[in-house]
């Protein structure tokens, strides 16, 4: 009985869930309301969140360190140019000093041509501001000759001393190092050793004030501070000079080593900017940014999604007891049904001398429908009684009225002793004369009790088994056109004698009707089931009841059993 | 009891088609009950508006067939005057014999 129940329960659920959702509305509490008030992210969005600042974090952080590590490197680079600037800056402080060193031994330390060599080289915005020829053998240490300022040294013989006399094994460039005095300095020397009366050359420069210089700003190292050390030492003391105005330089640095002389330069550089260009300084920034904006985005989306399915599930389950109401009120429907069905059936059947009678009927096992079977029997006087059994077509209230109506218009054709072909005939004419969509059928038995004669007539019903002792068979009947098809259908009598004892069932097909299977089987199972064992007629009645319905049964059935009782 | 669990819910699905003479085919497939008799009903309403001259069941495929599935096509019988049956498996032939329908439905010769 499917379809019709589904399509009730389809009409009838959106009507419920209307109401349903009005009274939610009205409730309160009722969670559309409570969201707009304040926002609850759900647990799936907050996880989406967390994970997506993580990932975010995790690729700023990566992009920082490849960026910091790319600064380093840049800048490893840049102090190793300006290593090498400085390199070539070297020989311009060497060679001149070294000629002239040369010349003084070969012209015996004459102060006239040392001036006349070094004056290109000594004054102002020159290699050097001073610049003095100091014979070494002589009795005292004094500069024979002085070019630009007077050499600071001069005021200091203890340490003239000890400088020459360790410069004068030196072949080289000697850096007296940093004359501390008001005015710092820078001494360097150059002597030719191993000459008899040796010379040295000697010259100074001043270090800028408080040994600060800026770097012109279209210079090719503008980007980076520096400070530049005498010898390998970074300490305070050895600083030459810097463009810093906070010392010592800070953060991120790069150091080189240029050899000078008998000394070094240490060059320190840190970068005063971004070496690899501001969008690669702000890529981890920008990487966070679009994360976390991304993040938020995923994590909104999640939360929209989760409050989707939440708000599904509630109308998944707000149908689930919608549909569970429907059940129970078709449940109560159907047993108003069955009520009706019972109603409309005999309460008792009438007692008949020398014929015992017992009927059942089986209700459809679901749905709300009740079926079209019913029976009769009624007396037709004369000592002969009228059984009537049918099968409406169809289910529910108007199978059951017609069940009815037929019902009652084959008790009155009975009560004017109508033959049972009559009776079909009959029958037949009256239900056309409706406008219908039905069929029934219908077999019609007229019992002489006494003469134990049978005389049977049927509108495309089942054939009634007739069981004699162990043996059973069904009644040939000639069979006419169902009640319903045609207004003047005809009906053949089938008149058979009845031995002693003898037991007629008619049924509805309800009994052997199952699906993928001939009715011949059916009738065949039936059969046996009815002669497997000898039993009161009340008891064969309930056995083929019992054994041949199932719970699962789709059609109702109704059984009709007639026994001789001599 | 084994023997009874075929009497479950089936389903039928109803295929139109035009016969080569023209007449209008209802191809019914699976099972035509009293859950399903209804659908059919209302296809058969539509085509027998149009007051065909005849109209053809194609059963081959109909597994089973109850007596309000049969009240359906009477009724279209009772519309249309050239109504046949083609190709009812055994099963539905034995239904409509012992209804006493065969003259009513006959079968396609």
């Amino acid at each position: 009985m499917g379809k019709a129940p589904e399509a009730k329960t389809a009409s009838a659920s959106p009507q419920n869930l209307g109401g349903r959702a009005a009274a939610e509305g009205a409730g309160p509490s009722a969670t559309p309301a409570g969201s707009a008030r304040r926002f609850r992210p759900s647990r799936a969005a907050g996880v989406a969140f967390l994970l997506g600042l993580i990932v975010t974090a995790a690729f700023a952080l990566t992009s920082l360190g490849l960026y910091e590590h790319n600064e380093s490197h840049l800048l490893r680079l840049r102090a190793r140019e300006v290593g090498s600037v400085l390199t070539a800056v070297v020989p311009s402080v060497q060679t001149p000093l070294a000629s002239a060193a040369e010349l003084a031994d070969a012209t015996g330390g004459s102060p006239q041509k040392f001036r006349v060599f070094m004056a290109p080289y000594v004054g102002p915005g020159r290699q050097f501001a001073s610049a003095s020829l100091w014979p070494l053998r002589a009795s005292k240490l004094v500069p024979t000759a002085v070019l630009g300022t007077a050499p600071f040294l001069a005021s200091l013989p203890a340490q003239a001393h000890a400088f020459f006399a360790h410069a004068e094994k030196s072949p080289r460039l000697n850096v007296l190092g940093i004359l501390s005095s008001a005015h710092p300095s820078l001494g360097f020397e150059f002597a030719t050793p191993g000459v008899a009366h040796g010379f040295a050359v000697y010259a100074e420069n001043p270090l800028p004030k408080n040994r600060r210089s800026s770097l012109a700003s279209n210079s090719a190292f503008s980007d980076l501070n520096y400070a530049l050390y005498l010898g390998h030492s970074q300490s305070h003391g050895a600083l030459l000079v810097t463009n810093v105005q906070h010392f010592p330089l800070t953060g991120r640095h790069a150091s080189t080593v240029v050899p000078f002389g008998d000394s070094a330069f240490t060059v320190v550089v840190t970068p005063n900017g971004s070496l690899s260009g501001t969008f690669f300084a702000n890529l981890p920034w920008i990487i966070a940014v679009v994360g976390v904006l991304v993040t938020l985005a995923a994590a909104l989306m999640t939360d929209r999604l989760q409050r989707r399915r939440v708000h599904a599930e509630q109308l998944a389950g707000a149908l689930d007891r919608v549909a569970t109401e429907n059940r129970r009120m078709y449940t109560q429907q159907r047993s108003i049904a069955q009520t009706l069905q019972h109603a409309l059936l005999p309460d008792a059947l009438p007692q008949f001398r020398g014929l015992e009678v017992s009927a059942r009927y089986v209700p459809a096992a679901s749905g709300i429908d009740i079926g079209g079977d019913w029976y009769d029997i009624v007396d037709a006087g004369a000592g002969q009684v009228l059984l009537l059994i049918g099968d409406v077509s169809g289910h529910g209230l108007p199978a059951a009225t017609t069940m009815a109506s037929l019902r009652h218009a084959a008790q009155a054709y009975a009560a004017q002793e109508y033959r049972p072909a009559t009776v079909l005939a009959k029958l037949s004419s009256f239900v056309d004369s409706t406008p219908h969509s039905y069929l029934e059928t219908a077999l019609c038995a007229l019992i002489d009790v006494d003469a134990h004669r049978l005389t049977l007539a049927s509108a495309g019903h089942l054939p009634p088994l007739l069981i004699t002792g162990n043996d059973g068979h069904f009644v040939e009947v000639d069979v006419g056109a169902a009640i319903g098809v045609t207004s003047d259908a005809q009906y053949q009598e089938t008149t058979i004698g009845v031995p002693p004892n003898a037991t007629l069932v008619a049924f509805t097909d309800g009994l052997v009707e199952r699906r993928g299977e001939i009715l011949d089987i059916g009738l065949a199972r039936l059969r046996d089931t009815a002669t497997s064992q000898r039993l009161t007629l009340e008891d064969l009645v309930a056995k083929l009841a019992r054994d041949l319905t199932s719970e699962h049964h789709r059609d109702d059935t109704a059984i009709v059993g007639i026994q001789w009782q001599n | 009891m084994a023997e009874l669990d075929s009497d479950r819910p089936g389903e039928l699905v109803i295929d139109t088609a035009l016969d080569p003479t023209g007449a209008p085919i209802l191809i019914l497939s699976g099972e035509l009950d009293i859950a399903s008799a209804g659908a059919l009903e209302a296809t058969v309403a539509s085509i027998t508006a149009k007051n065909p001259e005849q109209l053809i069941f194609d059963l081959s495929r109909l597994r089973f067939m109850d007596s309000a599935g049969i009240a359906v096509l009477v009724d279209a019988a009772r519309k249309v005057n050239g109504v046949h049956l083609r190709d009812p498996s055994p099963i539905v032939r034995r239904v409509v014999e012992l209804m006493g329908l065969s003259s009513v439905l006959p079968i396609e010769s």
